[in-house]
């Protein structure tokens, strides 16, 4: 009989009491209030640890490490009380073939019952040369490790979206994981996304038994329903007209709003607001410089990060809504007063051919 | 393939090809094979970079302000390396001299990021290859205590805290989900630590996971999250204002000291007594895995103590290269001569007008071609056994005059004695004293790890350094973050170039970039793996990883814990230096950006 | 349908809820122009505590404020549709309108007198072909495209719960890929507007100028009178 979460961490030396207390940490976090705490307790004390299996495909592993980051819970007790991860190649002691068992293993024996979860994307390009752990494609790995999954998470914006390799003009075909597997992906947006909303969302599905609720683009909604913009504790000076005019101005030192240094806070659907970085400590706002957006599908393709108005990429790399606007403007203005000035000598010379008939 | 001499190494693939892939617990994806004669030594070495993301592509056409945030996403573990190099770049093409707030900013983070990052490789990453896991549930918790007590002041050290951690070691693996401690290599003949030190490591080994997360708070408070805080161009993104809640104010300066403090705490109190402890019991490894190490070293020098000077004089880690083992002449080393730092790719799955040639970075191509050589075995998606007498890797070949060079925390502390800096040549001495090895015991896996944990501690007082220096800089009233002067790009040069350096947890990097317009015309990298994992050259000289893994004797060659040893004794990132796929031969990948 | 002049007695054209309704939307579009801009491209900063200022804010609701006039105005004006004269179905029926050859023909014939190669114009009663086309495919899309669009960005705001964002914000920002491209295509559909305000300001007056009929002053008080 496998032990249950809470067997496994009162086993392993922790309390009753920071047990209840890491269970009401998690439900505030997940915003369940205090009855959420009772649920998660319950649901802990009687399940066996969920296998995990953890992949990497075409990446930088900021996942990972923003994943060690969390604060409630710790990584230490998700990974060796709450979770079995069973494979992740950043982490397991395992290598070569001794670690591919390890995989075949997990797959084979929780079949069905395992979560995957992707860190990074297949490149689909020329075969899938791009990336080939262990001499093969990864796509490969990817599709077949999937198929017995019970649930499958995107981590970051590699896999929701493509993320930088993706960017124009994804040399090696970069592609989302939804693109290449049938099953329903919870996408975890961000690059990387914050510690707390990946141990999050982990936590909901192994104690809940089922998916968060998602938005249409397949994110939670716990952590991405609002912009950083509407949560931002700057955005009273946004609302006031006072903003940073250049880095380390008055308005900089003030804390005033960073949006004219191009800040995508109100374009970003993200909890870095709301949840901060690194155990709250801060965020990049807070630290005087604007939001990148990383959480946004393709944030690196929309021109400049310190540029208000982004390109438009159907009127070239250059062309922003104002220039294309003021040059359409212009344009019609000068052919509006050309075709008065053609008018206006017609009508003069009709008018005097008119007198000489009337003559 | 005949046996090939080269560098004092005899390369002979006759013998029986071990494989490991995926090299586990690094960054990226890497690939390991290996020949053993009949005596289980390894005679042949081939390192593969198995991933390419084609950054270098994607940067062109860019504006140069935005390419720090895409270099840094790079890497994530080493995270903010490539955004300084890309910065220093950047500045350097358009002669922007950035404030010495900013600079002492950017050297307090990134002093940062070697703690924690050596830290992490340390427990995290290299550990297990030390430690055996399952021998300490036989430990006796008292004397894991008195262990413990005897070479460190560490609080966390009583019987009870011994016996509880083993009792929950226990548990976990009598559940027989033993997550990532699966399929280890326990019981291997190759551990030698007795059960109490097995069981104080992996004490350290939950609590330095627990702990590394407080130090890169001030990444998080001067860049706004971790990983990958934001930097800027012309100085640092945050404000210095100690009378506005908006701005770095003495509440974040209080935060950043007690970080620094405990932080210095624990790299000297756990992990330094552990590295010596722990290498006290494997003093074998100081006669394998050096490589090249004891030849050719280079360093590009860090942590310059005078804003925009990147001479020896301002840099506290100095600049230079080892050649041909000569310590008594530290050669100059200079980024922007184009024919001191070139890239081959004669083993790399790139293609050049003339493969024999080298490129200096400034003129870099970046074009794969993936093919494989007829001896490979398997096919293109499939691949049993790389051929290394062809392309074999996703990393190009770097070299210095012509020369491989290893480049980490190993290069920087052997060019630093080398030059007599007192900062690094006595703890050397000092740990040599301790272990009772002469210095030539440096150049092997085992002084690889000491060095990175020497270098660990030094960063850690090189913080309290910076912050001191910043807080006399602030009482001086001196505010400014950020030169503007040179932000709009109508006032830039309508063409230049220029080179940013950074010494990385793992070692030289550098950025070449060229500027057309207000845009990215040519950007490229050379990361400390591309130096390290590099494939061979047209002459058939291996580089670091390939050298060091030669003429090790493995116990049992199909639970390959030696390779991964000095592999990972390196902290490879192939993520860095991937310009990849993974066939077999010797060569590792290496990640260049253009 | 466009109904020619037939004879030379005034035509009662546009009822008082058409030409309110005209007035009004001008209006609104006019602040709605000015204050987007100015979202996009705020003002120089204002100085002193953030709580004694509201500039942006004030602006931002008068954006809001004249959205919904101008929205709500459209409305009533569709109703109008149904329950007006049949000029008041003119630029509503073009689709249907474009069935019809005779329509064409005086689109084409409209097209080639401002062009200068026809002389005279055909005379009509409510609008002609070509004008009836540029208020359907300039005026009244581009007008939709701003309210389905500004509503998407609205309703990010007003939160996942609300109205704006289930009938909106759920369906636009995926279909753009994201809200940024959103505020990119609201941002350019403010151009399109007002190129469509100034080609129909110009050909307004000199219409006034030069055509037999009243133009101006038919939006003002509801009568098409042919000039002596």
């Amino acid at each position: 009989m496998t032990p249950t979460f809470y067997e496994v961490m009162r086993q392993q030396g922790i309390t009753r009491r920071s047990f209840l207390k890491f269970c009401s940490l998690t439900a505030a976090s997940l915003g369940l209030g205090a009855g959420g705490a009772t649920k998660i307790a319950h649901a802990l004390e009687t399940k066996p640890r969920v296998p995990v299996v953890w992949l990497h495909g075409l990446e930088c592993t900021c996942c990972t490490e923003s994943f060690i980051r969390s604060a409630h819970p710790l990584a230490s007790d998700l990974v060796l009380s709450m979770l079995s991860l069973d494979y992740d190649d950043t982490i397991m002691a395992a290598a070569g073939h001794q670690a591919e068992a390890a995989l075949e293993d997990t797959i084979t024996r929780y079949k069905g019952k395992y979560i995957l979860a992707v860190e990074g994307n297949p490149p689909l390009g020329d075969d899938g040369v791009f990336c080939i752990p262990g001499g093969r494609p990864f796509v490969d790995k990817l599709r077949r490790v999937a198929k017995d999954a019970a649930a499958v998470v995107a981590w970051g914006s590699c896999a929701s979206w493509g993320c930088v390799q993706a960017a124009r003009p994804n040399p090696t075909k970069a592609t989302p994981i939804h693109q290449v597997i049938d099953n329903p992906v919870v996408k975890v947006p961000g690059c990387p996304p914050i510690a707390e909303v990946m141990t999050g969302v982990v936590t909901y599905i192994v104690t809940f038994g089922r998916l968060p609720e998602l938005d249409r683009q397949g994110r939670p909604k716990m952590f991405y329903s609002q912009r950083i913009h509407d949560k931002c504790y700057r955005r009273p000076h946004f609302d006031a007209g006072q903003f940073v005019e250049a880095w380390d101005d008055r308005g900089a030192r003030e804390g005033y709003c960073l949006y004219k240094m191009g800040c995508k806070g109100p374009t970003t659907y993200n909890a870095c607001s709301t949840v901060r970085w690194n155990e709250g400590v801060s965020f990049p706002i807070g630290s005087g410089h604007g939001c990148i957006g990383c959480s946004e599908d393709g944030f690196w393709d929309k021109g400049s990060f310190y540029d208000r108005l982004t390109n438009i990429k159907e009127f070239g790399i250059e062309a922003n809504a104002d220039r294309v606007g003021a040059t359409v403007a212009i344009v019609a203005g000068a052919a509006v007063a050309a075709h008065a000035a053609v008018t206006a000598i017609k009508r003069a010379r009709s008018a005097k051919s008119n007198e000489k008939v009337e003559k | 393939m005949a046996v090939i001499e080269t560098q004092g190494f005899r390369l002979d693939n006759s013998g029986r090809r071990i494989v490991v892939d995926p090299i586990t617990r690094i960054e990226g994806h890497l690939r390991i094979e290996v020949n053993v004669d009949a005596k289980n030594v390894i005679t042949n070495a081939v390192s593969t970079g198995t991933m390419w993301r084609g950054l270098e592509v994607i940067l062109k056409g860019r504006d140069p302000r935005d390419a720090w945030a895409f270099t840094e996403r790079i890497c994530g573990v080493c995270t903010g390396v490539h955004a300084i190099a890309s910065v220093r770049a950047v500045e350097d093409a358009i002669g922007i001299k950035i404030p010495d707030n900013a600079n002492i900013i950017r050297n307090l983070m990134h002093a940062t990021l070697y703690a924690q990052d050596h830290l992490v490789h340390f427990y995290h990453l290299h550990a297990l290859d030390w430690v055996d896991v399952v021998s300490a549930l036989n430990a006796d918790p008292r004397r894991t205590s008195e262990l413990a007590q005897s070479i460190s002041a560490w609080p966390h050290s009583s019987i009870g805290y011994y016996r509880d951690l083993q009792s929950r070691l226990k548990r976990f693996v009598e559940s027989g989900q033993l997550g990532p401690f699966k399929n280890g290599y326990w019981g291997h003949p190759g551990y030698k630590l007795p059960p109490e030190a097995n069981l104080m490591a992996i004490g350290h080994y939950l609590e330095a996971l627990d702990f590394q997360r407080e130090i890169v708070k001030i990444q998080t408070i001067f860049g706004g999250k971790n990983p990958h805080p934001n930097w800027l161009v012309g100085g640092v993104p945050s404000p210095i204002d100690l009378d506005s809640p908006g701005a770095i104010n003495m509440e974040r300066l209080n935060m950043v000291a007690r970080i620094i403090g405990e932080t210095i705490a624990f790299i000297d109190q756990v992990y330094i007594p552990d590295l010596l402890a722990i290498a006290s019991f494997y003093k074998d490894w100081a006669k394998w895995g050096g490589g090249i190490a004891s030849q050719n070293v280079l360093a590009y020098g860090e942590f310059p103590d005078i804003a925009n000077d990147d001479s020896n004089k301002s840099l506290l880690m100095p600049r230079g290269a080892i050649l041909n083992g000569n310590l008594k002449e530290v050669q100059p080393v200079d980024l922007k001569d184009m024919n001191e730092i070139q890239e081959f790719v004669p083993h790399s799955w790139y293609k050049y007008a003339d493969e024999s040639k080298g490129l200096h970075p400034f003129d870099g191509v970046t074009e794969p071609e993936f093919v494989l050589g007829k001896n490979t075995k398997g096919t293109r998606t499939n691949i049993e056994n790389v051929d290394e007498s062809a392309k074999y890797s996703w990393v190009k070949t770097p070299r210095f005059r012509g020369q491989p060079m290893e480049v980490g925390p190993l290069a920087r502390y052997v060019v630093a004695y080398a030059m007599g800096r007192p900062e690094f040549k006595e703890p050397v001495d000092m740990v040599l004293k301790k272990l009772d090895v002469p210095l030539p015991a440096l150049f092997s896996t085992l002084g690889r790890t000491a060095a990175r944990g020497l270098e660990c501690s030094w960063a850690a007082h090189k913080m309290k350094y910076f912050y001191d220096k910043l807080i006399a800089n602030i009482k001086a009233g001196q505010l400014a973050t950020a030169n503007v002067d040179n932000w709009e790009p109508r006032t830039w040069p309508a063409e230049c170039k220029g080179v940013g350096y950074c010494e990385a947890p793992r070692g030289a990097l550098g950025h070449w970039i060229r500027i057309k317009n207000a845009k990215i015309d040519n950007y490229q990298c050379i990361v400390p793996t591309t130096w390290n994992a590099g494939p061979r050259d047209g002459k058939s000289q291996i580089g670091p990883y390939e050298a060091a893994l030669m003429n090790t004797p493995m116990a049992k060659p199909d639970e390959p814990l030696e390779v991964l040893r000095t592999i990972h004794s390196f902290d490879p990132c192939l993520a860095c230096a991937t310009h990849v796929i993974s066939p077999e031969g010797k060569r590792i990948a290496t990640v260049q950006v253009r | 349908m466009a109904t020619e002049m037939t004879g030379r007695e005034p035509v009662y054209v546009w009822e008082a809820p058409v030409r309110l309704w005209h007035w009004v939307m001008a209006l609104a579009m006019v602040v709605l122009a000015v204050t987007g801009y100015f979202i996009a491209s705020p003002l120089p900063s204002t100085p002193g505590e953030a709580s004694d200022n509201y500039l942006l804010g004030y602006i931002r609701f008068a954006h809001f404020a004249a959205a919904y006039v101008f929205t709500i105005f459209l409305l009533v004006r569709i109703y109008w549709v149904f329950a007006g004269n049949k000029f008041a179905r003119e630029i509503f029926a073009v689709p249907r309108s474009m069935l019809k050859p005779s329509w064409w023909g005086g689109l084409i014939d409209q097209g080639l007198y401002y062009a200068f190669l026809k002389k005279e114009a055909r005379s009509y009663q409510g609008h002609n072909p070509l004008a009836q086309a540029a208020m359907f495919f300039m005026y009244l899309l581009g007008s939709l495209f701003m309210i389905v669009t500004g509503f998407a960005l609205y309703g990010e705001g007003t939160g996942m719960g609300s109205w704006q964002y289930k009938l909106f914000s759920s369906w636009v920002i995926p279909l753009f890929g994201q809200s940024q491209d959103v505020h990119t295509w609201h941002h350019l559909g403010m151009w399109y507007l007002i190129l469509f305000t100034i080609i129909h300001v110009y050909i307004v007056v000199r219409e006034d100028i030069s055509s037999r009929e009243t133009v101006i002053s038919t939006m003002v008080n509801g009568w098409r009178v042919p000039k002596p």
